[in-house]
């Protein structure tokens, strides 16, 4: 245990001395909402869906870029190849890790509730916090997996572009950023096979107080497992 | 058999490379082995797999009696990360804590960065930290668990002579305690200074395991020096250096040697007879010539 809180403090304390980092991760979400949501939300059911969708991007933004960019630069440092070789139980790295995601991904999600708070007429009291809450974590794990696989596929030099050439696309016919009822027709398709899509329907029933909906529940697990099955098959090629 | 760490006939293989084709060596405790080889030799494999980080393709790793991969088994084990990786944004001090979170009985965190002369540097970003001072910093984690085995990977390269005295004074220091190390190294000197035994591997194979007397015997010959303008052929001779007017000649016969420079009447001065180095042994070993 002592070597994992060491572990998360020094993850916490890492990343709070990076301005890179702490800066595009907590204030663009708000800033993006701001700009393009925040001026057209006249009632609370799209200002509650709407700040839910920011706040879905912002977990998305950092479980992707944190586990999947993060992880592949690990891989090529040989700090942690030595961190490997201390005295160090197989499930703590990783779980300081996922731990330190977790906590920056909500507190970017706090700050966009934060915003919507002082800008729009949210009604927070309609949302049921606790299934938002665990709504968000539905999506942020299969989503963290997916990052983690695609930095172990990739080669670290191409796994940055090709994540924003995924994250970007996602968030937009997953309808993070405007509702799916307004993006044009085609985008309205393919959103439906979207990770993203189903991530939202659970994010926006849970802002708005009602169940979630089961499909959408179920397709988000299959995603899960694929995910997983492939970041698995992906850190076994890489260990070999 | 005393031994801390051992491996035994292991084998490793990348691609169509084979980095080691059967090595066994063993660590025994209060004692130093270096390990030398030049470049690809198959050190870094050696050391990686003893420390749990690789897995033999063939043969088996013993730390303390127990499977490198356990992390158990790496209690007792220091070893030093290489230089080039600390992260940027953590200070000295946070460094050497994260660390020692990972050892059942570290060491006292002033003590440790005192000895190697980091105390004053203790809230330092190791990014701001010189090339020497990086270096201080890896063999100080080697040491921050109070191992029983420390595994130093080329622990002086590129310092100064003076660090690299007061280090080896610090490496002589921790074995006389009783502590057991493993160091490779390119210096030969280094070895020579520290090492009870030596080992030589050399393209995946150990070409040599004994004392460093040992390892001198072992290739059996004597080098004569002196100075002189030419030198004709001679009987025996196997090798030849020259720089300036200072010739060395290496034999496995020096007596007769010199009866022959005499004979010829080979105008030489500043004889010396003398074993060869151990880096003479090293070079002649893997017939690798050097220069």
């Amino acid at each position: 245990m002592r070597a994992f809180f060491a572990h998360l403090r020094a993850e916490l304390i890492g990343l709070l001395r990076v301005p890179g980092f702490l800066i595009p991760t907590l204030v663009f979400p708000s800033m993006f909402f701001l700009i393009f949501a925040a001026p057209y939300l006249k009632t609370w059911p799209a200002a509650n869906q709407t700040t839910a969708s920011f706040m879905t991007f912002a977990v998305f933004t950092v479980v992707f870029f944190q586990f999947g960019v993060a992880v592949a630069q690990e891989r090529e440092n040989p700090w942690y190849a030595y961190l490997r070789a201390l005295p160090l139980a197989p499930w703590v790295r990783p779980a300081a890790l996922v731990i330190t995601g977790l906590l920056f991904a909500l507190l970017a999600a706090a700050v966009v509730g934060g915003v919507a708070a002082a800008t729009t007429p949210i009604q927070p009291e309609r949302a049921a916090p606790l299934a938002l809450f665990a709504a968000l974590l539905m999506g942020a794990i299969p989503m963290g997996l997916f990052g983690v696989a695609l930095a172990l596929l990739l080669s670290p030099r191409a796994a940055l572009p090709v994540a924003n050439l995924v994250y970007l696309p996602l968030s937009f016919l997953g309808g993070l950023w405007m509702p799916p009822e307004v993006l044009p027709g085609w985008a309205q398709r393919l959103s439906l096979y979207t990770p993203t899509r189903h991530w939202g329907e659970l994010v926006w029933a849970s802002a708005g107080g009602n169940p979630w909906p089961l499909r959408s529940a179920l397709v988000l697990l299959a995603y899960t497992l694929a995910f997983a099955l492939v970041a698995a098959w992906a850190w076994r090629r890489g260990r070999a | 058999m005393n031994a801390i760490a051992e491996v035994q006939g292991i084998k490793k293989t990348y691609g169509k490379t084979q980095a080691l084709a059967g090595v066994s060596l063993a660590v025994e405790a209060g004692k130093v082995l270096a390990l030398l080889g030049p470049n690809g030799a198959g050190k870094t494999t050696l050391v990686k797999i003893l420390v749990g980080l690789l897995p033999p393709d063939g043969g088996s790793a013993r730390l303390f009696g127990e499977d490198p991969r356990r992390p158990a088994a790496r209690r007792r084990l220091g070893l030093t990360p290489q230089e080039t990786g600390f992260p940027p944004t953590l200070r000295v001090r946070e460094v050497v804590e994260l660390v020692r979170a990972h050892y059942p009985e570290p060491e006292n965190p002033r003590t440790l960065l005192t000895r190697f002369g980091l105390w004053n540097l203790k809230d330092r970003l190791t990014a701001r930290l010189s090339g020497g001072e990086r270096r201080r910093l890896t063999i100080a984690l080697a040491f921050a668990g109070r191992p029983k085995l420390a595994v130093l990977d080329e622990p002086t390269t590129g310092l100064d002579v003076e660090s690299r005295r007061g280090l080896w004074q610090a490496i002589r220091r921790f074995a006389e305690a009783g502590g057991s190390v493993l160091l490779t190294t390119h210096y030969l000197e280094e070895a020579e200074a520290l090492a009870d035994r030596v080992a030589i591997l050399h393209r995946g194979r150990l070409l040599a395991l004994g004392t460093v007397a040992e390892i001198r015997d072992q290739v059996g010959l004597k080098r004569v020096a002196f100075e002189a303008e030419t030198v004709p052929d001679l009987p025996g001779v196997v090798r030849v250096e020259r720089s300036g007017p200072r010739v060395t000649l290496f034999t496995a016969d020096a007596d007769r040697l010199v009866r022959e420079l005499v004979r010829r009447g080979v105008p030489f001065r500043n004889l010396e007879v003398s074993p060869v180095r151990l880096e003479e042994a090293f070079l002649l070993l893997t017939g690798e010539t050097g220069r």
